[in-house]
């Protein structure tokens, strides 16, 4: 019996089992590594020196380009998760309606996000080029003179985004499968209570998908941050460095100029951003997101430390 | 000291994970290992080059196995990720045995020196290659590197367009006015083109060569910046592209504009020889000829070069360096021909390069910059210079931004 | 419910923008593999080819080892993606349905492990691989996805915490054990999840190229996507041959996407109306 009992207070700890020796053997240690190597001046072949928090110092203090790329990045991630989201939940929504065919629309949204990010940006920048570009030329046929998408810096975030709404596919399927495993009976419910579309998708969908909201958002604030191929292939970080996003300022300290350390430093400074992000996004979650798993009768045994308010 | 802080951090990894002790394999690994497995050396070989000279590549190596028993060279291609695979490699102490190499600065300090491996082979060996490449191989004294094929820039032109414009073809002779004359000519005269194009974000690597057509560097020996990237010459030149840009004859392209002048929107460009297979392709009715100068002085040029280096942590230098022979021989030269221009005089003169009116300014190009040594060997952090001068070379070409030309320069030299 | 005639119209309206939006680039990418590469960059462009060259796929095909390439990317697409569903539900059941001690710490650990980005811990990792003999082998692409990665875990978590909470009481009662219930209760109400984690984890590793680069050598174990970027030279990239393994790097995941649309739905009591 006593047995028993010990065993049963192992059991969740054999669950996430797999994940805990996956990040001992393979996650941790690169960790550390960084996280020392940020305190060095590692360059790439020649002895590491010791700085302390120097690289910290620089950035806070003589790299311009430090605080310039942060608001770039911060810009992009306050336009483009916000709209993401919108935007694919929206498509989640068209590809749940129950009209012929639209199982091929379905796959229509689904295919950009299969293009390898190579070609898609190389077909961009094809499509975006200012003087001889697919966009401007049919722009043109209808008279209009369009922006040089990629040369002006008014334009360029806004042609990044465009870009790189092109891969919503992926959000929009989560949406989906979320939606669809939706309880019919919930809806049937619903309908005959009256409620119109808009509001059983405002007091029914919408709180029911929380957990999957809060998961996108938070991916895509992450992802926002760390946004690297599409830029370097599309723009290269410019026009005039308005697209010099952070994480291509990480990478080009690290694989451009080979300041490994710096690199390093960059990328912590990073990371306590996206955390106090996350953590402020979880904590304010505990208001807006449901989850049926804490909701009803069942007594709540003391979920989440942190969304403590929430009863 | 860098091993040894390394692999503390590797053990402080591995303890933490290897209670047990069963990563006991680890050490040597087999990744690269000592490179030593039924009896052959293994020597890993990594190039840049694309899919389609791959094929080609793989059988020259091949071809080497073959007339080698105790080495076997496996041929590692990255195309344009090169460098991010070396920089990985060189971080991870992990590199390959040979490789590809240009950026000399940047690398050299994971690099073994050849000088006393070139020495042994003898005063001939050296001589055969063209002096001025020599140069662009080395850092800090000593060589680096073996030249496999170089590029240098050169004016392109396109007949058609000339024809349509009913002007003479360019000649190496050309100067600069004569180029906007002519730029002006067929933007006038052939609707919906330009006469001439550069690229709105011109690597300033490529773009001294400007400056030391019209006299004057980015830096002077000492590296110093201040009255030199912002001398008179240097703005005389930037002023004269924004100039062209500005009345409408020359278009600042996002790329390298190859494009724009294959499609045939463009009548003249200045670029290396990596397009001339791409424009003979489409078909592209076309010339090449020296640069233009600015009048008083010969063009220069600057020099992309490629060569062939040796990693200082190669466990079989002896096999490597024998594999560089090979590979920068004679024989491997006249192979690589419609891959990279050859380096050796023999072969040029063997194989009439000089004789192909395509090909001959490159080399013409080439004799004529040969004293010149790019910043990049003398500026210390170059990298991040580049950078900031990109930036401001863009504030002056781009449509959007169009500084003055003095301004941008002086603020950018006191860096 | 019936829609009306108004509605229907209206989403067909919708869906025929969003589709133009989406399918316009891709269109013209699949036209413009069937051209020359002069005709690729002419203006102003044309969105037909002169001639429809479908030579230009199989010469692409043929540029480099694409069928070993397709080899090794089925094994690690494959691979990784059994790896990740088992592991992903396993670890996501327990941070969803139990409460342990450190679980809310661990929890903040695993979203941590997300938000350092690879640049920086690559050349660490590269070296612990290359202390496990891992280098130029498919093991670093495979076997870290068998103990679960962050992203879809979480997904993973958030999909079983929407589940009622009673949902496990009756089987509990019933008698059967922890994992009883994980197989024979979650799984099968789990099953469109687990078709989504496998299908967007499918799609990462198959256009993956960076880890492949970083640690395989030979080109006898490249991937796809690794021999797609090798389009891209150093000054000049050979389009069209990039674009034609592009759209044939397509279809597998295409196909894989339209079967697994139906497991996706299938899983639940219908579709809504």
């Amino acid at each position: 019996m006593k047995q028993k009992r010990i065993s049963r207070k192992a059991i969740p700890y054999l669950f996430i089992l797999p994940w805990i020796i996956g990040f001992l053997v393979f996650t941790i240690g690169p960790l550390i590594f960084s996280l020392v190597m940020s305190f060095f001046d590692w360059p790439l072949a020649a002895d590491p020196k010791f700085v302390g928090f120097g690289n910290y110092i620089e950035m806070f203090t003589s790299d311009k380009q430090f605080s310039k790329s942060l608001i770039i990045s911060l810009k992009y991630a306050a336009i483009f998760v916000p709209l993401n989201m919108i935007i694919a939940l929206f498509l989640a929504m068209l590809i749940t309606q129950p009209v012929r065919g639209v199982k091929i629309f379905r796959t229509i949204f689904y295919i950009p996000t299969v293009i390898s990010g190579v070609a898609v940006s190389i077909l961009w920048g094809w499509i975006l080029n200012g003087d001889y570009g697919v966009l401007n030329y049919l722009l043109s046929l209808l008279g209009i003179e369009g922006p040089k998408w990629l040369v002006d810096p008014a334009w360029a975030i806004l042609a990044v985004i465009i870009a790189s709404a092109f891969g919503v596919g992926s959000m929009m399927l989560i949406f989906y499968t979320d939606i669809k495993n939706i309880p019919i009976d919930v809806y049937e419910a619903a309908t005959i209570d009256g409620a119109n579309p808009a509001r059983q998708f405002f007091s029914i969908t919408l709180p029911i998908i929380t957990p999957t909201i809060l998961f996108n958002l938070i991916t895509s604030i992450i992802s926002s941050f760390q946004q690297v191929t599409l830029v370097m292939l599309l723009t290269g970080g410019g026009p005039l460095k308005s697209t010099y996003f952070y994480g291509l300022y990480t990478y080009n300290n690290a694989f451009k100029h080979h300041k490994l350390g710096y690199a390093s430093a960059n990328a912590w400074v990073m990371f306590l951003i996206i955390l106090v992000l996350t953590a402020l996004v979880f904590k304010s979650s505990s208001a807006w997101v449901f989850y049926e798993s804490e909701a009803g009768g069942v007594a709540k045994k003391g979920k989440k430390s942190k969304r403590g308010g929430k009863r | 000291m860098r091993k040894k802080l390394v692999a503390m951090l590797i053990l402080a990894m591995t303890g933490t994970m290897f209670l047990g002790g069963c990563g006991s394999d680890g050490g040597s690994g087999s990744g690269g290992g000592d490179g030593k497995s039924g009896g052959k050396v293994k020597i890993r070989f990594a190039s840049w080059d694309e899919a389609e000279d791959v094929d080609a590549q793989q059988a020259a190596v091949d071809k080497f196995n073959d007339a080698h028993d105790d080495i076997e060279v496996t041929l590692e291609a990255y195309g344009g990720e090169f460098d991010t695979k070396i920089s990985a490699g060189m971080g991870s102490n992990d590199m390959p045995d040979v490789m590809y190499m240009w950026n000399y600065p940047a690398y050299s300090q994971g690099l073994e020196p050849l000088d006393t491996y070139i020495e042994k082979e003898g005063e001939d060996y050296k001589k055969n290659f063209y002096d001025t490449l020599w140069n662009y191989n080395s850092y800090d004294g000593s060589t680096y590197g073996i030249p496999i094929g170089f590029t240098t820039h050169a004016l392109f032109y396109n007949k058609d367009i000339f024809a349509e414009a009913g002007i003479d073809e360019p000649t190496n002779d050309w100067t600069w006015e004569d180029v906007q004359a002519a730029s002006k000519t067929i933007t006038e005269k052939c609707e919906g083109k330009k006469g001439f194009s550069f690229q709105m974000k011109p690597d300033p690597y490529d773009y001294e060569m400007y400056l030391w057509s019209n006299g004057t560097a980015y830096v002077d020996a000492e590296g110093t910046l201040e009255g030199n990237l912002n001398s008179d010459k240097a703005k005389e030149v930037f002023q004269m592209f924004q100039d062209m840009e500005k009345e409408g004859s020359a278009v600042a392209t996002e790329k390298s504009g190859t494009d724009e002048f294959r499609a045939g929107n463009t009548g003249m460009y200045v670029y290396g020889s990596w397009s001339i297979n791409t424009l003979k392709e489409d078909g592209v009715n076309f010339g090449v000829v020296n640069i233009p100068s600015f009048g008083s002085q010969p063009s220069i040029s600057i020099l992309s070069s490629s060569g062939i280096s040796m990693s200082k942590d190669s466990k079989n230098k002896e096999a490597a360096w024998e594999f560089i022979k090979f590979w920068t021989s004679e024989e491997m030269n006249k192979e690589r021909i419609g891959m990279e221009l050859p380096v050796l005089y023999s072969v040029v003169e063997s194989e009439g390069i000089m004789e192909q009116p395509e090909y001959a300014p490159f080399y013409t190009m080439l004799e004529q910059s040969s004293d010149y040594t790019p910043s990049s060997f003398i500026y210390g952090s170059w990298s991040e210079l580049s950078e900031n001068l990109s930036l401001s070379f863009e504030r002056v070409f781009n449509p959007s931004a169009m500084e003055n030309v003095s301004d941008v320069l002086d603020e950018a030299a006191q860096q | 419910m019936k829609m009306s005639k108004i509605s229907k119209t209206i989403i067909y309206i919708l869906l025929g923008i969003m589709a133009l939006y989406f399918l316009s680039p891709f269109v013209y990418m699949l036209f413009t593999a069937f051209k020359t590469e002069a005709e690729a960059v002419a203006y102003p462009p044309k969105l037909f080819p002169a001639k429809w060259l479908w030579q230009n796929f199989a010469d692409a095909w043929n540029a480099q080892p694409f069928g070993t390439f397709l080899w090794n990317s089925l094994l690690v697409t494959v691979g990784t993606t059994l790896g990740q569903v088992i592991s992903c539900s396993l670890v996501a059941y327990g941070f969803a349905r139990f409460n342990f001690k450190g679980k809310n710490v661990l929890f903040m650990v695993l979203l941590s492990t997300m938000m350092i980005p690879w640049d920086v811990t690559m050349i660490p990792q590269y070296m612990e691989f290359k202390m496990f003999g891992w280098i130029n082998t498919l093991k670093p692409l495979i076997i870290p996805a068998w103990f679960g990665s962050a992203y879809y875990i979480f997904l993973m978590r958030q999909f079983l915490m929407g589940i009622p909470k009673d949902f496990e009481e009756a089987a509990r009662i019933d008698g059967a054990n922890a994992f009883q219930i994980y197989w024979k209760i979650f799984m099968p109400i789990l099953k469109p999840s687990l078709i989504l984690v496998g299908v967007l984890n499918m799609i990462s590793v198959w256009n993956d190229y960076l880890g492949p680069l970083i640690f395989l050598q030979d080109r006898s174990k490249y991937t796809l996507a690794l021999g797609l970027a090798a389009f891209k030279g150093v000054h000049e990239t050979q389009i069209i041959p990039m674009l034609c393994i592009t759209i044939i790097m397509i279809i597998p995941p295409i196909i894989i996407f339209i079967i697994a649309q139906k497991y996706i739905v299938e899983g639940t009591s219908g579709s809504i109306k």
